[in-house]
């Protein structure tokens, strides 16, 4: 397989199990009755993309269990009704495709003569005016036109109903949407590159050092190094950047998960996920779906009652369990908190009043034991969860009132930190910065100053001077006549800070200061020295900030030459698709513009006058692709636009569709060969 | 039924019930933290982490003649704080605690009582003794509560 061809597997597999994340929820809130009217016209979308992809790039069995998935819907979404006890053949359907997408072969035949059955059970009855009150009973989930009106041809979901705010649960519609352009990196060489940037962060810095102690300076050299220092901070902080990822990225099978555990418990719950976009080190992130996971059961199963005790309790008969991460400055705060039965009384008498139930909840040995299980409902295995916490840095807190469900409360940090620091020594203790923020060290002998601020001429640029002691509000003796001084570069800032004298760059672990200090903005944390004292890293905000904004604004990079070649606007819902049309139009020169739907697409026809030529999917969201050309037909200024339909309809009728509506040509996915498709935007535009 | 700790912190004797404490250490090595608030001696290592250290009798507001030795690590809230005090004098039960509005008559130290750091106070062994409020003192030592 080539690596371009691999590159695409991965992007369809991404998407795919992403799409059949949303499809679980969906269907999970179809079962327990709280659909909103998008759900089905959604579930048929992403059934029909992920045969769509499929079908692209030969996965028969996927192909073949998406398009009997995509039936089904398609009829629910001509009647207008979904039966409930439907959701779980189609969350069976779910579970084989994630499997198969993921590479591990599965026998469909039985899920595809259940889903046929349970077509052909609903083709019967399908007639929405002879609906008996059960089959009807989740009205949510109907389309507007269901009484009375004979089925209408499938349409995406009327407008009325789009106006409907998501609950808190609902996915965002398309969370591919706002990702442009991904490429796949296995996670090791963003590491690597990590690990690299550093090494070479320490030698520059050891360079840089020399060379001041030597005072073999000269203008060039330095404004070389400087310039190259930065660029380097820069692709630290790249580097790192790329290994956060959001929340979400694990959270996808919770609600499944939380389902399935439901049932088995007998228990009715409503899983509610917010903050799904906060970010976390990727280490750390592969790391936490499990302690999760644990605590989630724990709350299912210990802490949410049984709808008859709920009841009994005036509560409403399901529970409620909701996972909230929150960013907290450099940590991150992930709560998993429900409305059960909460701890005991006798538990917290037992801790004493008012104890951290942590600490109780998590003793070993003490946790696991029969009474403390009987008591708090909730001890078994959390001594482990508060040991991976605190294995990372963080802390592990646990809220209760006895019939009011219980929080459990993980502070992480943002990320494993390994960061290279220069140290540094004031008042005889030690500090560090981040080398990143480092551009050059200098020898202080002169200062001048102007206004009461002390001032240097560095590469001729006076910049301002000031102790560490002035800037962090330490006690410590003068500085001496000559003292190092650390250039530091931070948020379009520029200062400069004296200190008694400086002990090299190191990489260091960075370990929070935890819930005491967290009102102090100065410091990103400590490290431990090899020879056991503490150093404090200070901020680099902190070390810049006596100093004014720098004025002047870069110039804005001049407008790129037009390019000569005809510009093409890519319409396509799938994140894999849009990106394999926009590779191969992109390679054969054309400039490509893309848009996610035909809503989208007009919008950005009316934006950009040099587009010379539409591909466009015809199923899609918001506005199709038929009505999509339609719409271009019968503009004025576009009606001679070209326009081709890619796309997985490839029965006679819908070829008509298309052309009917003014296409000027037509292909399907699974015809698709780029050739064909260079050779007809070629014939369209004429290069 | 419960059990305290009891410390001297400067002059003054005080106990803090024993579920909260994880051990009693010398002070060891604390470093300062610049521009944190004063009660807060510094920062140290155990065990690989970093703990706080606070200064008990400033944070309670009594005076003090001469540094403290000693370090009472306890937990409380979700996390570990180190209490630089001068001396430990052993584990033990205190008889019936005094109300909080009596604790004034007593003469406890009216900073205490104010911000609620007491739970209250009793005569034991000859000695007023101050009883921590321990998570009251943890809530008021916790940076992301301000």
């Amino acid at each position: 397989m080539s690596e371009a061809a691999a590159d695409l597997m991965g992007l369809f597999r991404d998407e795919a199990r992403q799409r059949l994340d949303q499809m679980d929820t969906e269907l999970l809130a179809i079962e327990s009755g709280d659909a909103d009217a998008e759900s089905v016209g959604s579930l048929f979308r992403h059934a029909h993309t992920i045969k769509g992809g499929a079908g692209m790039l030969g996965f028969d069995d996927i192909r073949a269990l998406a398009h009997a998935a995509e039936d089904v819907l398609a009829q629910v979404r001509e009647t207008g009704v979904f039966p409930p006890d439907l959701a779980a053949p189609l969350l069976r359907a779910t579970a084989a495709l994630r499997a198969m997408v993921s590479g591990s072969p599965e026998p469909i035949g039985g899920l595809l003569s259940d889903l046929a059955a349970s077509r052909a059970a609903f083709a019967g009855e399908g007639d929405p005016g002879e609906n008996e009150p059960e089959r009807a009973s989740p009205p949510e989930t109907a389309s507007p036109q269901q009484t009375g009106s004979p089925p209408g041809p499938p349409v995406p979901s009327a407008p009325a109903a789009q106006s409907r705010a998501p609950g808190p649960q609902s996915p965002a519609r398309d969370s591919t949407a706002g990702a442009d352009r991904v490429l796949r990196v296995p996670a090791e060489k963003l590491d690597d590159l990590l690990d690299v940037t550093a090494e070479i962060m320490e030698y520059r810095s050891r360079l840089t050092h020399a060379l001041g102690q030597e005072r073999l300076l000269s203008q060039d050299v330095s404004d070389t190094l400087g310039a190259g220092g930065r660029l380097l901070g820069e692709l630290r902080d790249m580097a790192f950047s790329m290994r956060l990822l959001p929340i979400s990225a694990i959270t996808g099978p919770l609600p499944r998960a939380v389902r399935d555990l439901a049932r088995a418990a007998g228990k009715e719950v409503e899983f509610v996920i917010s903050g799904a976009d906060t970010e976390l080190d990727r280490v750390i992130l592969e790391s936490l779906s499990e302690p999760l996971t644990h605590l989630l059961r724990n709350a299912i199963v210990h802490g949410i009652e049984t709808p008859a005790d709920r009841e009994r309790a005036s509560k409403p008969a399901r529970g409620r369990v909701e996972l909230r991460a929150v960013p907290r400055g450099s940590m991150v705060e992930i709560v998993i908190s429900d409305d059960g039965r909460g701890v005991s009384t006798e538990a917290i008498e037992a801790a004493g009043r008012e104890e951290s139930l942590a600490g109780l909840l998590t003793k070993p040995g003490y946790s696991t034991a029969r009474e403390v299980t009987d008591l708090a409902g909730r001890g078994v295995g959390l001594d482990a969860v508060k040991a991976y916490v605190n294995a990372l840095g963080g802390n592990l807190s646990i809220w209760s009132q006895p019939g009011h469900g219980m929080d459990v409360v993980l502070l992480l940090p943002l990320g494993l930190a390994l960061t290279q620091v220069l140290l540094f020594e004031r008042g005889g203790e030690v500090y560090g910065v981040p080398l990143t923020a480092v551009e050059e060290v200098v020898m202080v002998a002169k200062t001048f100053t102007l206004q009461g601020q002390h001032a240097l001429e560095v590469r001729g640029r006076s910049l301002p001077v000031t102790d560490v002691a002035a800037i962090l509000g330490m006690a410590a003796p003068p500085l001496a006549d000559a003292s190092p001084a650390i250039v530091v570069s931070a948020g379009g800032r520029r200062a400069i800070a004296t200190c008694d004298a400086l002990l090299g760059a190191g990489e260091v672990v960075v370990k929070p200061l935890g819930p005491v200090l967290a009102d102090l903005a100065d410091y990103i944390g400590a490290a431990v020295l090899g020879d056991g004292r503490i150093a404090l890293l200070v901020a680099t905000a902190t070390l810049t900030r006596r100093v004014p904004p720098a004025t002047g604004a870069t110039e804005p990079e001049p407008a790129p030459d037009m390019a000569t070649a005809p510009k093409i606007l890519v319409v396509e819902d799938s994140f894999s698709v849009r990106e394999l049309q926009r590779s191969i139009l992109e390679t054969a020169g054309y400039p490509i513009v893309t848009a996610r739907d035909g809503r989208d697409a007009l919008a950005t026809l009316d934006r950009d006058s040099q587009i010379a030529l539409v591909v466009t999917d015809i199923e899609m969201p918001e506005l199709d692709g038929i009505e999509l050309t339609r719409a271009i037909r019968a503009s004025a200024a576009r009606s001679s636009l070209p326009v081709v339909i890619v796309t997985s309809h490839g029965s006679d009728d819908d070829r008509r569709r298309g052309i009917d509506a003014g296409a000027d040509a037509y292909m399907t996915k699974d015809s698709f060969d780029q050739q064909t498709l260079l050779a007809t935007v070629e014939r369209l535009v004429g290069r | 039924m419960s059990s305290y700790v009891r410390v001297k912190v400067a002059a003054e004797a005080y106990a803090m019930p024993v579920e909260h404490v994880l051990e009693a250490a010398g002070l060891g090595r604390v470093r300062a933290v610049p521009g944190a608030r004063r009660e807060l001696l510094g920062i140290r290592t155990l065990r690989g982490q970093i703990l706080p250290v606070v200064d008990l009798a400033r944070l309670l507001g009594v005076h003090r003649t001469s540094a403290p030795t000693r370090l009472l690590v306890a937990e409380a809230r979700g996390f570990r704080v180190g209490f630089a005090i001068d001396e430990v004098n052993g584990i033990g039960d205190l008889g019936d605690l005094a109300e909080l509005g009596e604790t004034g008559e007593l003469g406890m130290p009216a900073e205490g009582i104010e911000s609620g750091l007491l739970a209250g106070a009793t005569l034991s062994d000859g000695e007023l003794v101050g009883v921590l409020n321990v998570p009251r003192v943890f809530d008021s030592l916790d940076g992301t509560r301000r």
